[in-house]
This record gives C-alpha cells, sequence and structure tokens, in this order.
C-alpha cells in the first residue's frame, strides 16, 4: 500500500473589516457628531413630553344646581339597612329565611355540569338546577353590605387625594357647623326641629359627592351609601353624643 | 472647545429638567383646589385661572370671570375667601 503524501497549502490570511473587530465605540465614529446630537435631542424631548401630563380641565364649578351621578344616590332611605329601624328590622328577619352562606358554592356547582350537553344530565340534576331560582337573592345583598364604620370614612376623607387641602379644610368648616347646629337643637331640647337640619345635610352630602365623585368614585359611592346610616346617627341624640 | 462629550451632558441635564416632575401638574392641582374652595363658599367663580401664592395658606387667585379672591386660612382655622 503507496502512502501519499498530504500536500501542503501555503496560509493564506483572510482579510477582515476593520469595523467588525473593533469595539462599538470605535465603529461609532462613522456617524457625524450632527446626527448624534440630533438623536440624543430627539429622544430627551421624547422623555420630556412622556412624563408631562395633560390635566383634564377643571369642570368643578357649576353655575346651575349641583350635579351628582345618578349611581350616586340612594334610591331612599329604605334601601340602608342601617338605617331603618329596629322594629321594621326585627319584623323582616323572622319573615325572612335564615341566610343560606353556602347559595354560591352551590349555585357554582350546579352551574358547571350545565355546561356538559343536557341530554346526559339525570333529571335529579335538572330538578336541583331549577332550585336556586326559588331562592330570593335580597337576604343575601343585604348581609354583604359593610356596616357603616365613621372613622374610616372620616379617615379615607382624609386621604383621598381627590381633593386638595384647603377643599378638605373648608368642607370639615361646614361639617363643623352643622353638627354645631346639632349640638345646639339637642341642647335646648328641639329634637323635633332635628329634621329641618336634613336638608342643609343632604345639600352638604351632595357637595362632597360632587367633589369626590371623579377623583375617587369608590369614596363617593361609600358616602352616598351611608348618607341615610349617618343621618341616622345624627338624628339620634344618643347615637349623635357617642360620635361628637 | 465644544466636545461632543459636552454636547452630550448638556442634552442630558436638559432631559433630566424636562423629564423631571414639572410643576405645572402642581399649579393644577392648586388652582383646582382653589376653585373649589371658592365654589363651596358660594362665591361666583367659574374657574380659577390663575393664582398667586402670598403665604403658606393664602393665594390670590384670579377666576374666569375676572374677579379675584383672596383665599387664606384664618385665625379660627376656617377657610375663608375674601372678595379683592
Amino acid at each position: 500500500m503507496e502512502s501519499t503524501p498530504i500536500p501542503s497549502y501555503p496560509f493564506v490570511p483572510i482579510p477582515v473589516e476593520p469595523n467588525r473587530t473593533q469595539p462599538r465605540k470605535h465603529r461609532d465614529r462613522n456617524m457625524t457628531p450632527t446626527a448624534r446630537h440630533v438623536g440624543i435631542l430627539c429622544i430627551a424631548f421624547a422623555a420630556g413630553c412622556a412624563s408631562v401630563k395633560e390635566a383634564p380641565p377643571v369642570v368643578l364649578a357649576q353655575p346651575g344646581p349641583l350635579q351628582v351621578a345618578p349611581s350616586l344616590v340612594a334610591p331612599g332611605p329604605h334601601s340602608i339597612v342601617a338605617a331603618e329601624p329596629p322594629g321594621i328590622a326585627a319584623k323582616e328577619k323572622s319573615n325572612v329565611a335564615p341566610i343560606r352562606t353556602d347559595i354560591s358554592q352551590s349555585t357554582d356547582k350546579v352551574a358547571r355540569p350545565s355546561a356538559k350537553p343536557l341530554a346526559k344530565l339525570p333529571a335529579a340534576a335538572v330538578a336541583a338546577e331549577q332550585v336556586p331560582k326559588n331562592v330570593t337573592p335580597a337576604p343575601v345583598a343585604k348581609t354583604l353590605e359593610p356596616p357603616l364604620d365613621v372613622a374610616a370614612l372620616k379617615l379615607r376623607l382624609r386621604d383621598t387625594n381627590a381633593i386638595g387641602v384647603l377643599t378638605k379644610l373648608a368642607l370639615k368648616n361646614q361639617v363643623d357647623d352643622l353638627l354645631k347646629q346639632f349640638r345646639s337643637r339637642y341642647l335646648t331640647g328641639q329634637k323635633t326641629s332635628v329634621a329641618n337640619l336634613r336638608q342643609p345635610y343632604d345639600l352638604l352630602v351632595l357637595k362632597v359627592l360632587t367633589l369626590i365623585q371623579d377623583g375617587d368614585p369608590p369614596l363617593a359611592r361609600t358616602i352616598s351609601g351611608s348618607r341615610e346610616a349617618i343621618w341616622g346617627i345624627l338624628a339620634d341624640p344618643e347615637q349623635f353624643k357617642l360620635v361628637s | 472647545m465644544i466636545t461632543p462629550a459636552r454636547v452630550s451632558a448638556l442634552v442630558f441635564t436638559f432631559a433630566a429638567l424636562l423629564a423631571g416632575p414639572s410643576s405645572a401638574a402642581e399649579d393644577v392641582a392648586v388652582l383646582k383646589d382653589l376653585t373649589a374652595v371658592i365654589v363651596l363658599l358660594g362665591l361666583p367663580c367659574e374657574q380659577v385661572v390663575s393664582a398667586k401664592q402670598q403665604a403658606d395658606n393664602s393665594h390670590i387667585a384670579t377666576c374666569k370671570n375676572g374677579m379675584r379672591y383672596r383665599v387664606f386660612v384664618n385665625a379660627e382655622g376656617r377657610v375663608v375667601a375674601q372678595k379683592l
């Protein structure tokens, strides 16, 4: 067996572009300084514009009557559980069946099989599906409504960013004025005239709602929902003493 | 001599100034606050268009309708809007 000699090739260096082997900063020198500065300026202005938030037009002053979103206004005194007289509440409790806390679970359980074809469902399951329809949701909705927490409400009003410091102070002045009127009526024993304060109270609540409904809708809803409950406290001399 | 590095530094300084929280937003908040106070006190003012701070809790507010008010907190802690 003959051995063939391995041919030797001469080493030929491959020419490489100088830009690819050099570091990035040297490559950038190809960009003209003017173009680089224009680019940086564009980025700077874009960054500056991005941070400036266009404020919405201030529409606080209204020449006509105060406008409050209808959803924020409570429909009536009977919509609030806490404002109901204890006698009525006791009657309702005796008439209403005990509250079922497992309703959501049971409806979930029923709702899931309904996704399957109805033909496969047994008759018992179909019957069970019809059961929750008879359950009245009203008692559950009433129990879900949280009780009024005046201190928490006060804190939320104090911490909200929907209104400025001066506005908060002006509102506090007006609330204090109203409380002073209540106090003076209770001191003089004019319990019947407390009803006359209902209108100023409603007006003050509407002012508060007007001020915060855009900036803090959840708080506005809470205040609107607590309106009757707060009035219940103010109109009751004993509860008023405890609060003030 | 103006080197590109210096120009870049200047540009970035301007960018930082522009990108930072502008005082315009604060001004808008003050104007809104003053408008709310004046309206809350039952005084005619559609919207406060400019305000000048005099002291910590004292502002001269100019309304869109040309009315000017001095809004301040008095010694009793009450917010007062005084027509000028």
